[in-house]
C-alpha cells in the first residue's frame, strides 16, 4: 500500500485546509486532534460543533455542486481565499465520507447561489423551506400529474404593488407561515391555481392567485422558458424579492434573483 | 367467665383494635385507589416527571396516594391500640401525637399534590411556549414549577407547625417582584401585543398597503404581534404596534 500512498500522497501536498462535508462525530473528533491541520466543516447543520462551519442550504446530491457551493460559501464568509488549495472530503456512494478531491478555490466563476440564501431580504430558513417545497412538489406533482408553480419570496409589500389579484385571495386574513406543518399540503393544493404565491420576508403567505406585472425590460433568462419564468425573473429585477419557479413542462426548479437564474436543480435528483 | 375476663384484658382489646384498623385501612386504600382511578387522576398526571419516577419504582401516583390513606389509618389504629394497652402513661405526650399525626398526613398529601401540580404546570407552560423559539424562554416553565413547589412546601410546613413567617415574607416579596418586573419591563410589549392581536385579526391594513403612521409613511412589509414594518424609498421603519394606536394611521389611496 506504500506505493498507493506514494501515488496519491501528493493530493495533500500543501493544502491550506481540509473541508469535511457532513462528517460523522467520531471522524471529526479524530481529525481535530491532529495538529497543523486546518479543518472546515460544511453541511446542512453543524452537528459536530466545529469552529469553522459553512452552512449548505440543501443536501446537494451532485458532488461537484456540493463542493462548489461549500467553497463559495467559504469565500463569502472570508474563511477561504481566492487561490487556496483545499482537500475536500465528501461522500459519493455511501453515507460516510469516501472521496477526497483536491480543489483550487476560484473566486471568478461565481454561482451566486450562496448569494441567494445568505444575502437575500427574506429569511434564509424561509427560502430554504420554499425551495424544499418546490423540489418536493416537482418530485411528486399534484396527484401524480406534473404541476408548475411560482413562489415570490421577500419584499412582499413591493411585490404586492407590482401585481394584481386574479381572483379572491385564499390566504386573506389567514396567518399561515411557510414551514408550518399543514402548509405544505395547502400549498400543494393551491398550486393548481393560476398565478404566483407571494411570501413575506418572515415567511407569511401573503397571497396566492397573483398576476405579476413587472416591467420585463433587461431580463436575461434563456429562451424557451415560459411566461411563468419570465414573470418570476422580471419581478426579481424590479424588487428585492427572489423567485422560485417550478416548471410544468420540464419539471426543473429554478431560482431567480435580480433578474437572473442563479440556481437550477432537477427535483428527480434529490 | 374466663372468656369474659380475658376479653376485659386491655391488651386483647388493643390487638382487636389493631386488627380492625389494618382491615379498614386496607379496604379504604383499595376504595381510594378505585375512586382516584374513576376520577381520572391517573390520566391527569400522565406524563409528569413525578408519575414517571413513580412508574420507574414500580408504582404510580394513584397507588402512592391510596397507600398513604391506608398508612394513615394503620397509624391511627396502632396509636389507639397503644393507648388502650396503656403502654404510654404520659397523657400530655399522647395529646401531641394525636394532633400531630393528621397534620403530618395532610402535609405529606400536600407535598405529593404539589409535586404533581408543579410538573403539570411546567408541562403546560412549556407546551404553551413551544411556538416561541428562544432559548431564554425555556427558563419560564422551570420558574413556574419551582414556584408551585415552593407554595406546596410552605403549606406542608405550616401544617406540621413549622414557623413559616420568614418564608411567607420571601414568597410575598418574590411574587411582588415578579408582578412589578412584569408590569414595568413588559408594559410596552403587552400593549403592543394587544394592539397586534387586533391588527392581525381585523387587518385594517395588510402587506402591500401604503400607510402613514405618525410622520412615517411607506409600504407595509410585515405585520406581526409586536411591530409593523413599513418601508419607504430609502428607509425601513420598524414601528411598535403600540404607536400605531397612539398616533393612529392613515391609508394612502392611489
Amino acid at each position: 500500500m506504500v506505493d498507493v500512498d506514494d501515488m496519491f500522497g501528493d493530493l495533500f501536498d500543501d493544502v491550506a485546509a481540509v473541508v469535511l462535508f457532513s462528517p460523522s462525530g467520531s471522524l471529526f473528533e479524530r481529525l481535530s486532534r491532529l495538529e497543523d491541520l486546518e479543518l472546515i466543516v460544511a453541511g446542512t447543520q453543524n452537528s459536530v460543533g466545529a469552529d469553522t462551519f459553512i452552512e449548505l442550504p440543501i443536501e446537494f446530491q451532485d458532488v461537484s455542486e456540493r463542493v462548489r457551493f461549500g467553497l463559495e460559501g467559504g469565500l463569502e464568509k472570508g474563511i477561504l481565499e481566492d487561490g487556496d488549495t483545499l482537500a475536500c472530503a465528501t461522500s459519493v456512494f455511501g453515507d460516510g465520507i469516501d472521496t477526497i478531491s483536491r480543489v483550487r478555490v476560484d473566486g471568478s466563476g461565481e454561482l451566486g447561489l450562496y448569494n441567494l440564501f445568505a444575502k437575500s431580504r427574506a429569511d434564509p430558513d424561509v427560502i430554504k423551506s420554499v425551495l424544499e417545497l418546490a423540489i418536493e412538489l416537482g418530485k411528486k406533482g399534484q396527484k401524480g400529474k406534473p404541476v408548475g408553480a411560482l413562489f415570490v419570496v421577500g419584499d412582499a409589500g413591493k411585490v404586492m404593488n407590482k401585481s394584481r389579484p386574479l381572483s379572491y385571495n385564499p390566504f386573506e386574513k389567514s396567518h399561515v407561515h411557510v414551514g408550518d406543518p399543514i402548509v405544505n399540503v395547502m400549498l400543494k393544493e393551491f398550486s393548481r391555481l393560476d398565478g404566483a404565491f407571494i411570501i413575506s420576508d418572515s415567511g407569511k403567505l401573503v397571497s396566492a392567485y397573483r398576476y405579476l406585472e413587472p416591467s420585463a425590460e433587461g431580463v436575461d433568462i434563456p429562451k424557451g422558458l415560459g411566461a411563468r419564468h419570465m414573470a418570476g425573473g422580471a419581478i426579481t429585477r424590479d424588487t428585492n424579492a427572489i423567485a422560485i419557479a417550478l416548471s410544468e413542462s420540464d419539471g426543473m426548479v429554478r431560482a431567480f434573483k435580480a433578474g437572473e437564474i442563479i440556481l437550477e436543480v432537477d427535483p428527480e435528483a434529490y | 367467665m374466663v372468656l369474659e375476663s380475658f376479653l376485659d384484658q386491655p391488651i386483647v382489646v388493643a390487638l382487636a383494635v389493631l386488627a380492625l384498623g389494618l382491615i379498614v385501612g386496607f379496604i379504604v386504600g383499595r376504595i381510594n385507589e378505585e375512586l382516584l382511578q374513576a376520577a381520572g387522576v391517573s390520566e391527569a398526571v400522565e406524563g409528569t416527571p413525578f408519575e414517571r419516577s413513580a412508574q420507574s419504582l414500580g408504582t404510580s401516583t394513584v397507588k402512592i396516594v391510596a397507600r398513604l390513606s391506608s398508612w394513615f389509618i394503620y397509624g391511627i389504629a396502632l396509636l389507639t391500640a397503644i393507648h388502650i394497652a396503656e403502654l404510654f402513661p404520659a397523657e400530655a405526650y399522647w395529646q401531641t401525637i394525636v394532633t400531630f399525626v393528621p397534620q403530618l398526613f395532610v402535609a405529606v398529601l400536600v407535598v405529593l399534590i404539589g409535586f404533581v401540580a408543579a410538573d403539570k404546570a411546567e408541562l403546560a407552560t412549556s407546551e404553551y411556549l413551544r411556538g416561541v423559539k428562544l432559548p431564554e424562554v425555556s427558563i419560564l416553565p422551570r420558574i413556574v414549577k419551582y414556584s408551585v413547589l415552593y407554595v406546596a412546601f410552605l403549606i406542608a410546613l405550616a401544617q406540621v407547625g413549622v414557623y413559616v413567617m420568614p418564608l411567607l415574607i420571601l414568597l410575598t416579596v418574590y411574587t411582588l417582584g415578579l408582578v412589578i418586573v412584569g408590569a414595568f419591563a413588559f408594559k410596552d410589549f403587552l400593549i403592543s401585543s394587544a394592539v397586534g392581536i387586533y391588527l392581525l385579526l381585523n387587518q385594517p391594513y395588510s402587506i402591500g398597503d401604503e400607510v402613514e403612521i405618525g410622520d412615517r409613511a411607506g409600504i407595509v412589509q410585515e405585520v406581526d404581534l409586536f411591530v409593523t414594518k413599513i418601508e419607504s424609498e430609502s428607509e425601513e421603519h420598524v414601528i411598535p404596534n403600540r404607536v400605531v394606536f397612539e398616533d393612529g394611521f392613515a391609508r394612502v389611496r392611489r
